[in-house]
């Protein structure tokens, strides 16, 4: 679901293209600011299509048959109902989106309350090894997930916290953390001291002066990690594939929505109702539309994030 | 209410060597209003920043009242301070920003509502209090800032730089409120400003510091009449004093083609060091335009020094005349203030002679005050 990114910064492509334009067409378009702008928009509408007609297909996927599916990719469904939607609920995806939202609101909440609160020390305070532990953090973004998949199998498995929701958790918070730091550190670098010092002379501590006075402020830049965050960890797919697999027979399914569609269309009575299979990727992929669609300012705010002067 | 006392104290950045503040010592009367003055980089918002427990002292020790605060933790210290950029929370209310200390002290919500309210009625903000701070202008922005520091009625009041982000015309407006509501209040303040008008206007007295020395603490008149030495004596008064190095002679120092009387002792004191030269420092205000009854050296050339003109600034009350001139064989700028009425055109040559007693004389080898 990489497919929520924002389409905007490509006019670098565009800039070189321009003067190619044979003269003709540069008389029509006298403005070259205006040819600019017909040339770019072109490309992001051609960009936006090419993004939205899997998304399309598969939302009217869900309201097709089977035979349907298989059939032209442009016919539209000729029975609007939601029966595989009801379908897909009952056979688990309901139960994934629970298992996901379980998960998610603690991971995501803590990896905010950790990352910002070690991001904020490393940023504002001076004492030795401030820089070690800030690259610490940071290359623990240049790690790929997939090398650490084994060593973090075997340690949870030690740990007895193969297929629980703390097991999840708590990788995902570590594996949030480098990103997290990273963004809040510069972040709170951008805010002026001049805040911190006033409320040191207001009589606040350090903490409360962390929480009531700097992490508002932050807020902007909290909530575009935050999404990011949401958006990364709802789509982990190969973290819960390797913690999250039952242990036995009698162990509890704790499924993620990713994980649990792959299982939904590898078992066998899921092989002829396709409608129901897209019916779970459109509902796994509602809520992350959701949230990207009413924060889109905020993700946009807190990138380029500053304060009030 | 209290005295404020810097007994030696001095603060080495780390990694530098040069004390960024070295060996302050300034004794701050109750009530009194004192503003810390000098260029850039003099250390002046260190000094403040060392009060306001911002900063480390390395050495010596700072006293609020009898207790010794030298590494008390801001919150201890009973100070309220006022930020150049205000440093107002963004998140909160007018109303919030101002009672958030009070908050954090424990007082009960009745009474900060009643302190924020008083405060916003002497500040003019009362219709604001429910606002946050970026719907509010700079001057409300500025007002707001002072009233976070009243409603806490701290011992010590410290402001660095509180008007240097207003325009022109509302700093000069601020200026005059901030003065008589500390007047009003009687709450002893430190202010810090790089500008010599506001640290003449506003302060009962003032602390001129250079490269984190103290050069002088007196009352403006004073600092005015009687600079210590040759960088007070340029740093207060605008335009600048004329320092002009003069060679010395029996009885005086001969200043272009008149001799400017010098006591003896000062006169003794620079020669007994070595010095052929003096530097004399004449206000602009001080200049008068020779008319032929000065008394010259010799009969045949006017009294004074001759000054081409350069540049005339005509301020409406009075002009300023920027000109060059021969003293002791060398060109040197002066800068005259003529009346308003008579102000000379580009390229004519005026005689002028200091009025006698508003001179002021300094060694030029050590830059300290000779004359008295």
């Amino acid at each position: 679901m990489s497919t929520v990114e924002d389409p905007t910064p490509t006019p670098v492509a565009v800039t070189a293209a321009a003067p190619a334009r044979p003269p003709g067409r540069d008389e029509r378009f006298a403005d070259s600011g205006k040819a600019l702008n017909v040339f770019s928009h072109g490309f992001l509408v051609l960009w936006a299509v090419m993004i939205v007609l899997p998304l399309v297909w598969i939302v009217l996927g869900a309201f097709k048959t089977s035979t349907e599916i298989g059939g032209s990719a442009w016919a539209w469904p000729t029975n609007w109902n939601l029966g595989a939607f009801g379908r897909a609920w009952e056979n688990g995806v309901g139960g994934f989106l629970v298992h996901t939202l379980i998960v998610l609101v603690f991971s995501v909440t803590l990896t905010m309350l950790f990352g910002s609160m070690a991001a904020y020390v490393l940023a504002r305070y001076e004492f030795p090894g401030n820089r070690l532990i800030y690259f610490f953090f940071v290359a623990g973004a240049m790690f790929p997930v997939y090398l650490a998949l084994v060593p973090l199998f075997f340690m949870l498995k030690n740990l007895g916290m193969l297929n629980t929701y703390q097991g999840l958790i708590l990788v995902y918070v570590a594996y949030s953390m480098p990103f997290t730091v990273f963004f809040m550190h510069s972040f709170f670098r951008t805010l002026p001291t001049a805040l911190h010092e006033a409320a040191m002379i207001d009589g606040c501590s350090h903490t409360r002066a962390f929480f009531q006075i700097m992490l508002p402020i932050a807020k902007p830049g909290l909530l575009s990690v935050g999404i990011f965050n949401v958006l990364g960890q709802w789509n982990q797919y190969i973290l819960p594939l390797t913690l999250m697999q039952k242990q036995s027979g009698t162990d509890a399914d704790h499924s993620v929505l990713t994980q649990g569609l792959v299982n939904l269309m590898v078992q066998s009575g899921y092989k002829n109702d396709m409608p129901a299979l897209f019916a779970g990727m459109t509902i796994a992929m509602l809520p992350v539309l959701v949230v990207y669609l009413s924060f889109q300012r905020q993700v946009q705010a807190g990138l380029t994030a500053g304060t009030l002067k | 209410m209290a005295t404020v006392t810097f007994d030696q104290a001095t603060r080495i950045y780390p990694g530098g060597d040069r004390p960024a503040v070295d060996k302050l010592n300034i004794d701050i009367a109750d009530g009194e209003f004192l503003v810390l003055v000098g260029p850039s980089g003099c250390g002046k918002s260190t000094s403040l920043r060392m009060l306001a427990g911002l900063e480390d002292v390395n050495d010596g020790a700072i006293r609020i009242g009898d207790r010794d605060v030298t590494h008390l933790p801001p919150k201890d210290r009973d100070i309220a301070m006022v930020f150049q950029n205000y440093a107002l929370y963004p998140h909160m209310t007018v109303a919030d920003n101002m009672g958030f200390a009070l908050k954090i002290a424990g007082v009960n919500k009745a009474e900060i509502r009643q302190r924020v309210e008083e405060a916003a009625k002497i500040l003019d903000l009362t219709e604001y209090l429910s606002r946050k701070p970026k719907a509010l202008s700079g001057g409300q922005r500025q007002r707001v800032a002072m009233g976070r520091a009243i409603v806490r009625e701290p011992q010590v009041f410290l402001m660095d730089e509180p008007l240097s982000n207003l325009d022109a015309k509302l700093r000069v407006q601020t200026r005059t409120q901030i003065a008589s509501l500390q007047r009003r209040l009687g709450t002893t303040t430190v202010y810090v400003t790089h500008d010599q008008v506001e640290a003449m206007t506003m302060g009962d007295r003032v602390a001129v510091l250079k490269d984190g020395l103290l050069q002088q603490v007196d009352s403006p008149r004073n600092m005015y009449d009687r600079p210590a030495n040759l960088f007070v004596a340029g740093f207060i008064g605008s335009p600048a004093m004329n320092l002009v190095e003069v060679p010395i002679t029996d009885g005086g120092v001969t200043f272009g083609n008149s001799v400017v009387p010098v006591n003896r002792e000062a006169l003794k004191a620079a020669s007994d060091s070595g010095d052929k030269t003096v530097t004399v420092g004449v206000r602009p205000e001080h200049f008068e335009i020779a008319d032929g009854e000065a008394k010259s050296v010799s009969k045949d050339a006017p009294a004074g020094v001759a000054v081409t003109v350069n540049v005339v600034e005509e301020l409406g009350a009075d002009g300023y005349v920027y000109g060059s001139a021969e003293v002791a064989g060398s060109q040197v700028d002066i800068v005259v203030r003529v009346g308003g009425r008579s102000v000379p055109l580009k390229g004519d040559v005026l005689h002028v002679v200091p009025r006698g007693g508003e001179t002021h004389v300094f060694s030029t080898s050590t830059g300290e005050r000779l004359s008295d």
